[in-house]
């Protein structure tokens, strides 16, 4: 049927003023752009963040210590293979590390080149939970050469004051050449080590060694094989779930507040945007409905002229498809514009100083120009269904 | 195309005139080409019987088929098809879009199945007598020029049969005979079959078959 809905156009009632379709019309676009922007913003923040935290492989790595009261100050409060098997049991917990700390006396001197001695205290972790780690961390006894992973923390605190005290600063690439002196001392005699800082760490605020080495020397100086960690590292998929803030509360067990605090942000982020998500959908939601009545009332007001043209041989399935493809233009443009304004903030927002830092792109993401794709479809879907139900009734 | 009535009888109808009736009750058949009047007084069901017909309503015992299709099976999409290609209809109420002009209202028909161009509407409404009320709203015309637009709708489409629902009733004994001799013009162009219902039979249309309601 090459007919043109020009011809019958007339004979449907669209009232122009009528105020439910501009609020219709206004309500859809506000909803849709609300939603896609919440969906872009909660990719560009996740984006943001994840570059941000130690995230290794999508996993949280975050220390634990017991909390030191004026009650159990003086007691052993160090992990034995019992905690550390306890916490292994825990479902939200993926792996847990001692940090095994040195029972015999270290004092560090750097030479020449840095005129300081202090004593030093060490630990070791399990490889796994590295951040970095270079093939050279390792250690056989005999080994005169100790490889050494520094906090960068340390190093930043180290620049902070060496001025004060009439030491060089380092940037993280000669700290490599510094040679340290590491003079082990406990029950059993001393021994010099050599050592030398391999890598630094964002992850972890110690001075780290090999568990080898580590092993080796508590057993040499002490003859104590047994754990005494004053502090655990966990591996676990979100440090932010509640069962496992329940679960080390209850223990007692203190958590790293600032290693967990992007994760907090992001959950605190995730919540927010999840609500104007739903917002938004809820404004589409009523907007479609108001489309809904108006296009109810439309039709209600053109029932006789629908009816005649029935009457006439019009096809009502061919009529339904007219009027809905009379709002195919209308939804499309109302969504059209949704996504420009959406592009224009997202715009904005890559052009802040901390996006460009992270490279956050200018363009949409695709999910969003995907979702805007299925709310044009769903909308015409929705309106050919009302469409031909309405005519159905009227028994044409 | 064939029109069949078989056993049609109207659910309001008094059953007592049924057995004079030659069509309620009564196995008919309309073929393409014959011409069939209808004749009845006022309230006998005239209107009804074109209705019934052409698919309007469904108050009535019987069956009537096309091409032995039973119509009451047939599909709002398919009902429209025969209305577009095999059957046209100048109803006895009209029926014309009151707020557009004669032309529009003629047009909106020959948009679905043009058989006649735009020109010839303006021939046919020479001849008819309502040129100059074309481009003129159909509210604003008087009954007598609306039947003479209804019967120019009519003619728009391709068909079969034609349906004529006292299609004269106020037209004056001149335009009654252009305008019929417009309708047997047009079904002997399409060799198409007539079905008239009127209160008397039109001189004329003597000769041709009658049916009393």
């Amino acid at each position: 049927m090459n007919l043109l809905f020009k011809k019958i156009q007339p004979l449907l009632s669209t009232n122009e003023k009528n105020i439910s379709k501009w609020a219709g019309y206004f309500g859809l676009g506000i909803g849709i752009f609300i939603l896609l922007i919440s969906l872009q913003t909660f990719i560009n923040i996740s984006k943001l963040l994840s570059e941000n935290n130690e995230r290794k492989s999508g996993y949280d790595f975050v220390s634990l210590s017991k909390n030191i009261t004026n009650e159990n100050m003086g007691k052993d409060n160090t992990f034995n293979e019992q905690d550390v098997d306890h916490l292994k049991n825990q479902t939200t917990i993926e792996d847990v590390s001692p940090l095994i700390s040195n029972q015999f006396r270290v004092r560090a001197t750097a030479g020449d080149v840095l005129p300081f001695s202090t004593d030093l205290f060490l630990e070791s972790l399990s490889n796994n939970f590295l951040d970095t780690l270079p093939p050279s961390f390792s250690w056989q006894p005999g080994q005169q050469v100790v490889p050494i992973i520094f906090s960068s923390d340390f190093l930043e605190m180290y620049n902070v004051f060496a001025p004060a005290q009439g030491l060089p600063q380092l940037s993280p690439q000669t700290i490599s050449l510094v040679n340290i002196t590491l003079e082990c001392s406990g029950p059993s005699g001393m021994q010099m080590y050599k050592g030398n800082i391999v890598a630094l760490s964002d992850r972890i605020n110690s001075i780290l060694v090999p568990h080898t080495f580590m092993n080796y020397n508590n057993w040499f100086f002490t003859k104590d094989t047994s754990l005494h960690a004053a502090r655990v590292f966990i591996k676990t998929k979100d440090a932010n779930n509640p069962s496992l803030l329940k679960y080390l509360d209850k223990n007692d067990y203190h958590i790293n507040k600032d290693k967990i605090r992007f994760g907090r942000i992001k959950s605190i982020l995730q919540g927010v945007l999840s609500g104007m998500g739903i917002l938004g959908l809820l404004v589409v939601v009523l907007a479609l409905m108001l489309f809904a009545f108006y296009l109810q009332l439309m039709i209600a007001r053109s029932k006789d002229n629908l009816r005649l043209l029935v009457t006439l041989g019009y096809s009502p399935n061919w009529l339904s498809k007219q009027v809905t493809k009379k709002w195919i233009l209308v939804y499309g443009y109302i969504i059209l514009l949704a996504v420009i304004v959406t592009q224009v903030f997202n715009y904005f927002f890559a052009s802040l100083s901390i996006s460009q830092k992270n490279g956050l792109p200018v363009l949409l993401h695709w999910s969003v120009l995907l979702l805007a794709f299925i709310l044009f479809i769903l909308s015409i879907l929705m309106n050919y269904r009302l469409v031909k139900k309405e005519l159905v009734e009227m028994k044409l | 195309m064939v029109i069949s009535l078989d056993g049609v009888v109207p659910q309001y109808i008094d059953s007592k005139k049924i057995p004079a009736s030659q069509v309620w009750g009564k196995k008919l058949e309309i073929k393409k080409g014959e011409h069939t009047h209808i004749v009845a007084p006022s309230g006998t069901g005239k209107s009804s019987i074109i209705h019934f017909i052409y698919g309007l309503r469904k108050d009535f015992d019987g069956e009537i088929s096309y091409d032995k299709n039973n119509i009451s099976k047939l599909s709002p999409d398919e009902f429209a098809e025969y209305r577009q290609q095999k059957i046209s209809i100048v109803f006895q109420d009209l029926r014309l879009f009151e707020n557009q002009t004669a032309l529009q209202n003629i047009e909106i028909k020959r948009a679905l199945a043009p058989y006649h161009t735009s020109e010839a509407i303006l021939a046919m409404a020479s001849r008819l007598g309502i040129a100059d009320k074309l481009n003129q709203m159909c509210s604003s015309c008087s009954y007598g020029e609306k039947q003479r637009i209804a019967i120019i709708r009519a003619m728009m489409q391709p068909f079969d049969f034609l349906l004529l629902d006292e299609p004269y009733s106020h037209l004056d004994e001149n335009n009654r005979k252009k305008a019929m001799e417009l309708i047997y013009e047009e079904c002997g162009k399409r060799g198409a079959a007539m079905v008239f219902a009127d209160l008397k039979p039109l001189e004329l249309l003597s000769g041709e078959k009658i049916l009393l309601l």
